[in-house]
């Protein structure tokens, strides 16, 4: 829910009982006031009919009204006023209409009358009905305000904010720009501004020195292993070395080159996701193929695979030609590695679809955590479970995507541009 | 043939200075930025090895200061950074190679008198070991001077050889060598066998001694006496 309409929905929580409570206590006020008027002028007729009594000769009865709601009637005995509302059925009118009375017992020459004074206190519920009537306009009238208002205010105080937010769903840390959000004239939203501001950068900062440590902590581990090749290379020179020795030697200088290209690969990982390459040419997708296989024309003679290519479309491509030799190398690299002897390789292109399939036996890996760093196949232990990564961080890179499928004992890749 | 190594790493500088000596190199080296750079001024060299990081300063700026003097000498960067950036721009300064680190003794001294071999003789060069004759520019080899067809790949791999005659050279250096990086990809060992077989086969027939001798586990050594 908007906070707008939050908000109304609290105010009129809170103000539809204050306006209730406002409306009673103006009717009970004002009916208070209206009644002490109606008890003064029923004194001021008591005082009349007093006046009529002292004209009296001898004690009688008066009718003071012609409906003889107002009496002057000679008693037995009796003191004492009381105030009291009836209500009497108007034969005319046919409702009942609230009266109220005034009864005063009074005794004048040893003689003792019961005067009745009436009133109708009919306005008193006109009264209550006009003040439910305008309060309740009123609370209609709010409800619209309170719309029409907080609708400008969204328009007009809350623009910097929506602004604001809009910029947060554009910002990409990738694009490895510095956002800054401008001032605005409310207090609270230039907080919130400078506030961002101040994260942005932290963010902006930490990701630079995070993509410079890895970058460095890459390049640093290059000399230390310069310098243990060299001494290898050098150690080997040594004119008499015992074959265990020897095997030895083997052994280490094997597992520096793994290291080396370990690390040559993370280094090139990050570089792909710092995106680190800018270069853009129009790539002929099917002359880059035909220059990568005849690359690997040793390998593949070697292990007696069959090329097929089936070039439908000739789709060029913006990309970096490093990325594209890499991506391209990768997944040569990978369908030769993994095919068996004597096996195939189809390359197929259409429409804006890439296919590279090769014989082989199945994974022992699951599916989806093929394109996972460091997770290989069992079979090959020589593998550094980086290339795949590789291809789908380029892959990724240019929005483009790629699925791995495998049937009738075919590895197939596929990636759509 | 001088040499001036410009390496900050005592340990590489040495090893370096060590393989290089044994070819019959006179090395210098330097540690820094500026006595690389008095050095660089003030000799001339065949051949200067520079990396590109460098305390107080960069071999950016010595191959600059080479190339603002006319010196001759061949350059080849050697740096731990590989980055397309660094080697563009190196060699648009006029450097002849660039190495990205860890690089193979073998591949350097390689590389090393590739650029020697083109500077002092604008190319127009043979190299004669025994009844092996190697015209480089040409990459044509002759064996008694009856020419042998080789495959690009058996060319490189004797070349290699016979630049490091008489070293035992590792096959993961001879894989670099002819692969490149591609060669941390894939089981290098078995065609480099596939390669060197075919080799020897084309050279025996044109009767030519078989020079490789295999050295367990490790790799080869092309020996010649003397």
């Amino acid at each position: 829910m908007k906070l707008i309409n939050k908000t109304i929905i609290y105010y009129l929580l809170i103000s539809l009982p204050l306006l209730i409570m406002a409306g009673f206590c103006s009717y009970f006020l004002i009916r208070i006031e209206l009644r002490d008027g109606a008890d003064e002028a029923l004194e001021k007729e008591k005082a009349n009919a007093i006046q009529l009594i002292h004209s009296f000769t001898e004690a009688r009865n008066v009718n003071l009204s012609f409906d003889s709601l107002s009496t002057i009637r000679v008693v037995a005995m009796g003191t004492g006023e009381v105030f009291t509302d009836t209500s009497i059925y108007d034969r005319e009118e046919k409702e009942y209409v609230p009266y109220r009375f005034l009864k005063s017992h009074y005794s004048y020459n040893n003689n003792y009358y019961l005067i009745t004074v009436s009133k109708t206190t009919i306005e008193e519920d006109e009264l209550l009905e006009g003040i439910f009537f305008s309060f309740g306009i009123i609370i209609g009238l709010l409800v619209i305000a309170f719309f029409i208002v907080n609708w400008l205010l969204s328009k007009t105080l809350w623009k910097p904010f929506h602004k604001t937010l809009s910029e947060l769903n554009t910002y990409d840390i990738k694009k490895h720009e510095l956002h800054t959000f401008e001032s605005a004239t409310t207090r609270e939203f230039n907080q919130l501004n400078s506030a961002l501001n101040k994260m942005t950068e932290k963010i902006h900062s930490d990701f630079l020195q995070q993509k410079e440590f890895t970058e460095n902590a890459s390049h640093e581990m290059q000399t230390p292993l310069a310098i243990v090749k060299a001494n290898l290379s050098l150690l080997m020179q040594s004119p008499n070395l015992k074959e265990e020795e020897m095997n030895q030697l083997q052994i280490m200088e094997n597992t520096l080159k793994k290291l080396s290209a370990l690390n040559k690969s993370l280094l090139l990982l990050t570089k792909i996701e710092n995106n680190q390459f800018h270069e853009q040419a129009n790539i002929h997708l099917n002359e880059a193929i035909t220059k990568t296989l005849s690359n690997y024309a040793d390998l593949i003679q070697a292990k007696n695979i069959q090329i097929e290519t089936n070039f439908e479309s000739k789709p060029v491509l913006e990309m970096d030609p490093a990325l594209v030799d890499i991506l391209l190398s990768n997944l040569f690299q990978n369908a030769i590695r993994h095919n068996k002897e004597g096996g195939k390789i189809t390359v197929s292109i259409k429409d804006k679809q890439l296919c590279i399939a090769n014989s082989g036996e199945p994974l022992t890996v699951n599916k989806e955590d093929l394109f996972v760093r460091f997770k290989k196949d069992d079979a090959s232990k020589d593998s550094l479970g980086l290339g795949l990564s590789i291809v789908k961080s380029i892959v990724d890179l240019y929005g483009f995507e790629i699925h791995y499928d495998y049937s009738n004992s075919l590895h197939t890749f596929t990636i759509k541009f | 043939m001088k040499i001036l190594l410009i390496e900050d790493e005592p340990e590489l500088r040495k090893s370096i200075k060590q393989y290089l000596h044994q070819e019959g190199y006179l090395v210098e080296s330097a540690a820094d930025f500026i006595k690389a750079s008095e050095k660089a001024s003030d000799y001339d060299y065949d051949c200067v090895l520079v990396d590109i990081t460098l305390p107080k300063g960069s071999g950016l700026d010595i191959i600059k200061q080479l190339k603002q003097n006319h010196s001759k000498a061949g350059i080849i960067i050697i740096s731990a950074r590989n980055s397309s950036g660094d080697k563009i721009t190196g060699l648009d300064l006029g450097a002849d190679d660039y190495l990205s680190k860890p690089f193979d003794l073998a591949e350097l001294n390689s590389r090393v008198k590739a650029v020697i071999r083109r500077r002092n003789f604008d190319g127009n060069t043979s190299i004669v070991v025994n009844e092996i004759t190697i015209l480089p520019e040409q990459r044509i080899v002759k064996v008694n001077d009856d020419p042998v067809n080789l495959t690009a790949k058996e060319y490189d791999l004797l070349l290699f050889f016979i630049t490091n005659k008489n070293r035992v050279v590792s096959k993961n250096a001879i894989a670099e060598h002819l692969w490149g990086d591609d060669s941390d990809q894939m089981d290098s060992h078995d065609f480099i066998y596939v390669h060197l077989r075919n080799l020897r086969k084309k050279l025996a027939e044109k009767g030519c001694n078989d020079y490789v001798q295999t050295i367990y586990g490790i790799g080869y050594n092309f020996k010649v006496n003397g």
